[in-house]
């Protein structure tokens, strides 16, 4: 399956919050949706899950434009809540109900997923009793329990420690085999570089930056290496002021040309003493920061 | 409409579980039996009716009765006054004052004597009294007796009989009234307790719309809940559940009276204002119901739809302040039409036509008043579809409000992202 928006338009009164936004998602993969705030990501996300709709452009579904009836969205909102005073099942056996289930379907369905996320002893206890990672949870059943073709999660590991945040990743990755498309939005960038194949940077309504991330991360200019050494200085002398060094104490030399790469590689290793040397690849942090950094 | 279905059940179970709900029914219900038992009541305390009555013998006569005493300078005039007033005022031992003016004050003020009048001539006096009551009524008869004793004395000067002027004075005339329309008298004690029943519960149940709207918003449920359902759904599941639940609980509240009503109708006796508020006509039930529930659907939608623009829980009483005032305004037409007598005055007649104040204005008029079958249908209509067309808006507005945290819009910009929306 494929998920395409095309030229998506959206002003709310005068404000124009998306000029233009495309980007094409694939079922089997994770899609990470970057921006900074008020870019206009939930924006795009309410377009996307018919809330209001665009101005004007499309949204395509394996080409045809996309049929709500038919597909099912999971979403986990960025601002979590749901009802604090109501039992877990009650809200959660509504949502998998709105979402179209039929209600022995939904209890089987949101029993099963409180039994996977090992929540099940809270089944009969009002929401505000619970803590903050537990409610996380509950908050990610409401988006999976109605088992449905595209998952959009905003920002869905905040607030989780360490244990439940793998037992979630687990999840999200079972999701992501199960042939879904699941849509990431965070400013996490660690976790959309684990899960993502495929980003979009979105800056200022407008897609600044779309593609896959690996291919991204190649077609960086290599015009720097990165050199893990011992004894720094001699080689700070020695390449003067297009020698950095970075925050984890390794140095970046900055090259003239990436023609150089292998003579200059060749250089370092014969005359030094060098641990390890390699072309640097920017981390996703570097590469947002490039495109979303300061055009707003 | 399968959405609209789950979110009614799910709502109106939310009424059912709810522990404030219930728990006011149940009040409610006792407090409506216990009033409706108090007849029973009295009677177990009452002593028995014989003993009672020889206690009374053996007084001897009136001097449980409470004080009256006639003064004058001129002793005849006070004999012949004390004589009328005795016979006209058969609650109290009237006897003429011995003594100043000023002693029979201080014995009005230490409690001996309720009242005294001191006669200037036959036809003026001074009413004397320690607490005037606020429904004193002796200085109206004291007025009537004593301009009938002058118009005697005239009579009798200008050479009639006693006898002919006291036939002549005494003159029974006969009268029959016959109600071809409604009788106010009657049915003002049921038709006002309906509409204050009205008024209770379309408030009570707006607020509380307007509560579980800002809620959702303040506790973020709404961000799943608007991507789950369309708003017109939300909008009419929350509001019919609402409606249904204080249908089920005036029926329960009412219910509860009339069966027990009908269980205690002999101890009751010829109370005339419980029998009239009892004896309310069928077809009155049918219009309370169609009023009822387009009044309360109407302004549930409005404080449904002004609750969705607010951020915080806060800042709903001041947000449906303006609707609560439409509908005060509305009630209080309606109480002073009523008690003024015309129903059928011109604000009336043009408020039973207007969809907010027409629920109660026409409800009122078709109770108290003769309306022609034409009127109640041209109200009906037009409330019916203003209903609906409030109904479609307000689903709208929530749309649109749902999304917007922060300050609360003002109506001009809400209308206009209805209106792109």
């Amino acid at each position: 399956m494929r998920l395409e928006l095309k030229n998506i338009y959206k002003s709310f009164g005068e404000k124009e919050v998306l000029k233009g936004v495309n980007f094409t998602a694939e079922s089997g993969k994770a899609f990470g949706l970057l921006g900074r705030n008020g870019a206009g990501k939930t924006t795009t996300i309410r377009i996307l899950m018919d809330v209001f709709p665009a101005d004007s452009g499309e949204i395509l579904v394996d080409g045809k434009p996309i049929d709500y009836e038919e597909l099912d969205f999971g979403y986990l909102p960025e601002e979590r809540g749901l009802y604090p005073k109501k039992l877990i099942i009650d809200q959660l056996v509504y949502f998998a109900e709105l979402k179209g289930m039929g209600h022995k379907e939904a209890v089987k369905a949101v029993d099963y997923w409180l039994d996977k996320l090992e929540v099940s002893e809270y089944r009969n206890k009002r929401l505000d009793t619970l803590s903050k990672g537990n409610q996380q949870k509950i908050q990610f059943i409401t988006a999976l329990a109605h088992n449905p073709k595209i998952i959009i999660l905003d920002e869905p590991f905040s607030g989780l420690d360490p244990v439940n945040a793998i037992l979630l990743k687990d999840v999200v990755k079972e999701q992501i085999a199960e042939d879904k498309i699941v849509l990431f939005s965070s400013h996490q960038m660690s976790y959309i570089e684990e899960f993502c194949d495929s980003i979009a940077i979105i800056n200022a309504g407008k897609v600044a930056l779309c593609g896959d991330l690996h291919d991204i991360k190649r077609n960086y200019v290599r015009d720097r290496l990165v050199v893990q050494t011992t004894n720094p200085q001699p080689i700070q002398a020695d390449f003067a002021s297009a020698c950095t060094v970075r925050e984890n104490g390794s140095l970046l030399i900055q090259l003239n040309d990436p023609a150089e790469k292998q003579s200059v590689m060749k250089r370092l290793v014969e005359s030094y003493d060098i641990d390890e040397v390699k072309v640097f690849e920017p981390s996703l942090n570097d590469i947002f920061v490039e495109y979303a950094g300061e055009q707003i | 409409m399968k959405q609209f279905g789950k979110i009614l059940k799910f709502e109106l179970f939310g009424y059912l579980k709810n522990k404030v709900f219930v728990g006011i029914t149940i009040f409610l219900v006792i407090a409506i039996a216990i009033a409706m038992f108090i007849p029973n009541i009295v009677d177990l305390f009452k002593p028995d009716e014989g003993e009672g009555a020889s206690s009374v013998i053996v007084d001897g006569g009136d001097s449980g009765l409470p004080v009256m005493l006639i003064y004058a300078e001129d002793g005849r005039l006070a004999a012949l006054v004390k004589q009328y007033f005795a016979e006209a005022f058969t609650g109290y031992n009237v006897s003429v004052a011995e003594g100043t003016l000023d002693e029979v004050k201080d014995r009005i003020k230490n409690g001996d004597v309720k009242c005294a009048f001191a006669m200037d001539s036959a036809s003026s006096y001074t009413y004397y009294v320690n607490n005037l009551l606020m429904y004193d009524t002796d200085k109206a008869i004291a007025d009537t007796v004593l301009q009938n004793v002058y118009i005697a004395t005239a009579m009798i000067q200008n050479g009639m009989t006693p006898e002919q002027a006291g036939k002549v004075i005494s003159v029974q005339i006969k009268g029959e009234t016959v109600t071809l329309g409604k009788d106010q008298m009657q049915n003002f004690f049921y038709t006002y307790f309906m509409v204050f029943a009205l008024y209770m519960v379309i408030l009570l149940y707006g607020q509380m719309v307007a509560t579980n709207v800002a809620t959702e918003k303040s506790s973020r449920a709404m961000e799943l809940l608007i991507t789950s359902a369309k708003p017109t759904s939300m909008m009419f599941g929350k509001v019919l559940a609402s409606c249904i639940a204080g249908l089920a609980q005036l029926v329960i509240v009412f219910g509860t009276a009339l069966t027990l009503y009908d269980v205690n109708k002999d101890a009751w006796g010829d109370n005339i204002l419980i029998e009239s508020m009892f004896n309310i006509p069928v077809e009155l039930f049918a219009y309370l119901l169609v009023f009822f529930v387009l009044g309360f659907l109407i302004y549930a939608f409005l404080y449904g739809a002004i609750a969705s623009t607010v951020s915080k829980l806060e800042d709903i009483n001041t947000a449906i302040m303006p609707v609560t005032f439409l509908f005060v305004f509305a009630f209080f037409v309606v109480v002073f039409s009523m008690s003024s007598g015309n129903v059928d005055n011109t604000v009336m007649k043009v408020c039973s036509y207007i969809p907010f104040t027409s629920p109660m204005a026409m409800f009122t008029r078709i109770c108290m008043s003769t309306v022609a079958w034409y009127e109640i249908a041209i109200s009906i209509a037009v409330l019916i579809g203003s209903t609906v067309g409030v109904g479609f808006l307000a689903a709208k507005i929530y749309r649109v409000g749902v999304l917007l945290y922060g300050k609360r819009p003002k109506i001009g910009s809400i209308l206009k992202a209805v209106r792109k929306a």
